[in-house]
């Protein structure tokens, strides 16, 4: 930011960097092929959901076009906010037959609408979900405001925590993320900082 | 007007505000530079005061947010003991593309918040036990988006920078007190000299008052700025709105002995309490409440009418 910027305290929130979404769905063959890592068959995009109602109708229409995108595929779609306010679209393809070519298609969709609605800024991450041959979550996220993907190893399984351990729960396995680092490094643009690889906890997927 | 157009550059947007902010920082800068003019008139050794000045400037900078954090029992915390908050900022953080602050704790029923350091880098962020009991996730996000953008804003830097010559102003008033006049130099005074040491303290005096004034209307225009910039990064006015709402009901009620601490903590500093940027405060470098609750609820109806 400018020194005028500073001056008048001014900033705005930026918009999403140049797309490198699709590098996913190049890079997973890669994963399955030579680290057996394989995809779940569920994505999902996390934002702001802004309430008015300019914003929950984006919404409706975006579920629509990914309904309709996914015709053939079948992809289903729900969504859901978290603890924190921040509204999950959750993309999963039919049983049996995990597409993350058509995730990853369906996640740009959904981008695509909001950012086409004017409101780039409010898009957070996408997120997906692989499992490793120890049957280890293993997620890949990818910041839209750095155009960059991480792995996100959480320790426990996220889909079961108890409330007494929650805390407790909040172990990521930073020795596996950075193998995977080392792995991808080549397929997936991944974010050079490693203090901004941020967690996401209790991912729904 | 050309910025109708495009929906999430005018959501938000003040020049009214960005032109008061300017004039206040135009105005200061005019009375230092006639400040150092009366200075540098009357004698170089007044130089050696600005020496001073700069060193504990420096000092200041890089060690006010050790200090707060050591006087004030500000606890660093780990994402497994405070989770929801670490998930509050870790989010916030990347929607405003920052790189994460420390964050910490201060074991206090007062509901309360600041952020200390002077660059994006150095940055940390506190809040107290009371505002952590008090708000929901979506007004703690509010408030903890406020101190982000003080951060981006980098207004500990623009505040203590602001203030320098206000700063050095008190100095020499001091000086001229404790030592009647005695940087003149260690050769015999005459009357000439004598003029202009009372000059000097009563140039200092003046400089002082006008400063601190401006200084004051610059750090209540840079709140709003903080606000602003809170509700453009979640997206929820009202929210903000909410938690200012509840923190200030609380603060009337909450007895003062933390906020004698506080206070206790202003006067350690060289230039008091403003170094530290509060979200609620009894200290009148902030706008009134009702102003900030109408500014927030201008931002809504942009938002609500921006369809």
């Amino acid at each position: 930011m400018g020194l005028r910027d500073i001056l008048t305290g001014r900033h705005d929130v930026k918009g999403p960097a140049p797309d490198r979404l699709f590098a996913i769905s190049t890079a997973y063959i890669t994963l399955q092929a030579e680290h057996d890592i394989v995809p779940v068959g569920t994505a999902a995009i996390v934002f702001q959901a802004l309430a008015t109602s300019e914003f929950e109708a984006t919404l409706k229409d975006m579920e629509e076009v990914v309904r309709a995108t996914g015709g053939d595929s079948a992809t289903s779609v729900s969504s859901q906010d978290d603890s924190y306010g921040y509204r999950w679209m959750i993309l999963r393809s039919p049983d049996g037959a995990p597409s993350v070519e058509d995730l990853a298609v369906g996640i740009n969709a959904v981008s695509s609408s909001i950012e086409t609605a004017g409101h780039g800024e409010r898009l957070l991450c996408a997120v997906f979900a692989f499992v490793d041959a120890r049957k280890t979550r293993i997620y890949f996220i990818y910041n839209y405001k750095r155009g960059f993907w991480y792995p996100f190893v959480p320790e426990s399984d996220p889909a079961h925590p108890t409330a007494s351990d929650e805390a407790a729960a909040q172990q990521r396995s930073t020795e596996r993320e950075l193998q995977i680092k080392a792995q991808m490094a080549s397929e997936l643009p991944m974010e050079p900082e490693l203090e901004r690889w941020f967690p996401l906890w209790g991912i729904p997927i | 007007m050309k910025w109708m157009a495009s929906r999430h550059q005018s959501f938000g947007k003040d020049t009214g505000l960005q032109a008061r902010m300017l004039l206040t920082m135009f105005l200061l800068g005019l009375v230092y530079v006639v400040f150092v003019g009366v200075l540098l008139a009357v004698g170089a050794a007044a130089i050696s005061v600005v020496a001073i000045a700069l060193v504990l400037l420096l000092v200041q900078l890089f060690t006010s947010d050790k200090i707060a954090m050591a006087t004030l029992g500000v606890k660093e915390v780990t994402p497994a003991q405070e989770p929801e908050l670490h998930g509050i900022i870790d989010r916030l953080c990347v929607q405003a593309d920052l790189p994460k602050p420390r964050v910490c704790v201060m074991e206090t029923p007062m509901p309360n918040a600041f952020a200390m350091g002077r660059s994006k880098k150095s940055t940390t962020v506190c809040a107290t036990r009371g505002v952590l009991q008090l708000l929901e996730p979506a007004e703690l996000e509010g408030v903890m988006a406020h101190e982000l953008t003080h951060v981006i804003n980098r207004d500990v830097m623009v505040m203590t920078l602001a203030s320098f010559f206000a700063t050095l102003a008190a100095l020499i008033a001091q000086f001229a007190l404790f030592f009647g006049g005695g940087f003149g130099g260690g050769y015999g005074r005459n009357n000439e000299e004598e003029e202009g040491i009372v000059l000097v303290l009563l140039v200092s005096v003046l400089v002082y008052a006008i400063s601190f004034l401006l200084l004051r209307a610059l750090s209540r225009y840079r709140e709003f700025a903080a606000d602003r910039g809170s509700a453009v990064l979640t997206g929820r006015p009202s929210a903000l709105a909410s938690a200012l709402l509840k923190i200030s009901g609380t603060m009337e009620r909450v007895p003062s002995q933390d906020l004698r601490k506080a206070e206790g903590m202003s006067a350690f500093f060289i230039i008091p309490a403003r170094t530290k940027k509060s979200l609620m405060n009894i200290f009148a470098d902030h706008p009134p409440l009702e102003k900030r609750l109408a500014a927030l609820e201008r931002l809504e109806s942009q938002l609500q009418s921006a369809a």
